[in-house]
């Protein structure tokens, strides 16, 4: 059947256009809204319309704010421990946890169970955790002779509270990758390997790293965008506390457009936000190309 | 013959409805109303919903939305002009969309409506207004207070009588030397909760919040005084206060660790007399929140919007929400702060809250309520807390205000908030 003979256009595009009106209206639309909004002047609470165009005024005001400057700084931690934790220790509890014994099942189906709580109540659930007064976390501590820290009270340590809280939370997502991934790899290359004598580490490092690495980069990816995106579990755990310590990006990009009302403000820090996060994706997929 | 009766039989049937007509001018309207969803304004509106329902023949609907979102969606729904909702709960939060609230001098001339207000939450700042015209009713009133341990304070003879902070801080002083070697702290405060410590510099400071051209401003040598202040505070309180939320600042005074707590005395009342979740029932009284400046208060208002197509029917529910006797009932069953003197002057009630009701009335006639947007606030608290935690200096703290509430306006009727209420700086 030749599909795209004159006489098919119409129906092509009948089926087409639905689509791709949708596309444009839901996706398009407001990115382009919000491209026009990130050069206007606009806060809600002062006019009900955009008071004029202000040319990169908006991206200037934003790049030089201390507080923007500092929610960059605390993504690019936040991101950066909690992502890396999670790739190291996902790939252990894999290994850790391959066979397909009902033991084994059921400990993946617990570790796996993080992952499915509300990243709002996550944050909740930790911060009664990590409660330094009367939390489990200082209690456990204390039993074996340790005095926990003031989690949340101290910059350095709600870093750390937050950072835990995304790698206790989505380490799981690492872990079901790297299993499946794992549990692909043929068995004649590692039993070649062990022909020629290659040890356990090497064998891992040589045969199954080679292999695992282009999934384990996208998993990195597809980690670092919902990291960075973060925004519920950072609310409910710290509220961006004490004081701008765990501020991220998402939460300044809130805070301008949905609490302070001022869109245009909002609009140009969401996009350097997706210029950031876009360049640190193309860094990651520039990583992946590499030959293992 | 036939005719006539059936001539009298449709005026029989529709008298009732004429009479029906006169008694529910409003019958069939419908009316959107939004509270805050916590468990006590909004439950106090469901309580009371269909006994409204069927008394006017009004149709009602409750929206209730966490703090934030209800704030959200005000201020969208009033700057859209959409006019989704009737009746709206807010405070001065959302005094930026005030031009767009319904003026209700006329409607509370014409009912006669007030009753016996504490004067100052029925006048401007605790009560909404714009452009010298009434926005806004009162349905709650809180006010920051100072909870004190009866029992340890008769121990220690001190007596919770302070005027000023340094009178205070004196009796702290007595306090840790009584307490030394126990582990019960002289004070605690939820400074985890980081929107919360303004409360405590409004009270130690003494200075404008509006300067004389409309600007957000602050006294620089009294503000600083009172940044230091507040600071030392903490010395006061016990390991781990840096990080505490209101809850669990509540839970630390509760279970006997503190022997005065700063905080929303509603937020503590109904637990604090609990057996089941309290180690200080009958040993506790709320004290005069010190000087020179004033408890922040907490005014709930119910605004009409004027996209309101139904504003007499919303009116209505206005009036059946908030008069003394609904108020002295959410204050019974829900420990809601009342607006009115006659909660606080019920005799069996006086009896029940002798600890509680002498403090709180003093503090609700000196409360205030603060001219800031959101914006402004945040920028406050979130800078206070760096200092709090000791990474900034109050020097800092205070140029950081400043510096950003630069680049804020204050709204109109917060200009006139702060005139009325003498948080402006003099011409």
């Amino acid at each position: 059947m030749t599909w795209h003979s004159r006489h098919d256009l119409p129906w092509l595009l009948a089926f087409v256009l639905p689509a791709f009106v949708i596309v444009v209206a839901v996706q398009f639309y407001p990115l382009a809204y919000s491209a026009v909004l990130s050069v206007q002047e606009w806060s809600l609470t002062e006019s009900q319309a955009p008071l004029g165009f202000v040319g990169l005024d908006n991206f200037r005001e934003e790049l030089g704010d201390s507080t923007f400057q500092r929610s960059v700084r605390n993504s690019i931690v936040i991101t950066g421990g909690a992502v890396i934790l999670e790739m190291f220790l996902g790939v252990f509890l894999a290994y850790l946890t391959m066979g397909s014994s009902w033991r084994m099942r059921a400990v993946r189906t617990l570790l796996i169970l993080p992952m499915v709580i509300a990243p709002v109540a996550a944050g909740t659930l930790w911060r009664i955790l990590l409660n330094s007064r009367a939390g489990l976390v200082n209690h456990l501590l204390s039993a074996i002779g340790v005095q926990g820290p003031e989690w949340l009270a101290s910059p350095d340590w709600a870093l750390v509270s937050v950072i835990m809280l995304d790698t206790w939370q989505w380490t799981p997502f690492v872990l079901l990758v790297a299993g499946a991934a794992i549990a692909s790899i043929p068995t004649d290359l590692l039993e070649v390997a062990a022909i020629d004598g290659a040890s356990r580490w090497r064998t891992f490092l040589h045969v199954e790293l080679p292999l695992l690495m282009p999934l384990l980069l996208l998993t990195l990816v597809f980690r670092m965008l919902e990291s960075l995106l973060s925004l519920d579990s950072i609310y409910s755990l710290t509220f961006g506390g004490p004081g701008f310590s765990t501020y991220t990006m998402t939460f300044y990009i809130y805070t301008q457009g949905l609490r302070n009302f001022n869109f245009g403000a909002a609009a140009a820090s969401s996009w350097i936000f997706m210029a950031f996060a876009s360049l640190s994706i193309w860094l990651a997929f520039r990583f992946q190309r590499r030959d293992w | 013959m036939k005719k006539a009766m059936l001539i009298l039989m449709l005026v029989a049937l529709l008298l009732p409805a004429g009479a029906l007509a006169q008694d529910m001018p409003h019958a069939g309207v419908e009316v959107v109303a939004t509270y805050m969803q916590s468990g006590t304004y909004d439950v106090g509106a469901e309580n009371i919903e269909e006994a409204f329902e069927e008394a006017t023949g009004i149709e009602l609907e409750l929206v209730a939305s966490p703090w934030a979102v209800l704030n959200q969606n005000h201020i969208t729904d009033l700057t859209t002009g959409t006019g989704e909702f009737d009746v709206m709960s807010g405070e001065f939060w959302i005094a930026s969309v005030y031009d767009k609230m319904l003026p209700l001098d006329d409607l509370v001339a014409r009912d006669s409506f007030g009753g016996d207000y504490i004067p100052t939450i029925w006048q401007p700042g605790p009560s909404g207004y714009f452009d010298g015209q009434r926005i806004g009713i009162p349905y709650s009133a809180d006010a920051y207070g100072i909870v004190y341990r009866t029992d340890i304070f008769e121990e220690a003879g001190v007596s919770a009588d302070w005027e000023t902070w340094d009178d205070y801080f004196a009796a702290l002083d007595k306090l840790a030397m009584h307490l030394d070697g126990t582990d019960i702290a002289p004070s605690v405060f939820s400074w985890g909760a980081s929107e919360q410590t303004p409360a405590i510099f409004l009270g130690m400071y003494d200075g404008y919040l509006v300067d004389a051209d409309g600007n957000y401003a602050l006294d620089e040598e009294s503000a600083l005084a009172a940044l230091n202040q507040m600071a030392s505070l903490l010395d006061y309180n016990p390991d781990g206060a840096a990080g505490l939320s209101i809850d669990e600042s509540n839970a630390v005074f509760l279970t006997g660790n503190a022997a005065t707590m700063i905080c929303w005395v509603s937020f503590m009342r109904a637990s604090a007399q609990n057996p089941d979740a309290s180690l200080v029932v009958d040993n506790w009284a709320v004290a005069p929140f010190p000087g020179p400046g004033f408890p922040f208060l907490s005014a709930w208002n119910l605004f009409i919007s004027e996209y309101s197509e139904n504003p007499e029917a919303a009116w209505e529910w206005v009036k059946y929400y908030i008069n003394p006797e609904q108020s002295t009932q959410r204050f019974v069953e829900l420990g809601v702060g009342s607006p009115y003197l006659s909660t606080y002057e019920d005799p069996e009630l006086m009896e029940a809250y002798s600890h509680d009701f002498p403090g709180m009335v003093a503090n609700l006639s000196r409360a205030q309520s603060v001219p800031w947007v959101f914006e402004a606030f945040e920028i406050f608290f979130r800078n206070t807390s760096e200092l709090v935690i000791g990474s900034i200096n109050a020097e800092e703290a205070l140029a950081n205000t400043l510096a950003g509430w630069a680049d804020v306006t204050v709204p109109p009727a917060l200009v006139q908030s702060a005139a009325a209420q003498g948080q402006q700086q003099d011409m």
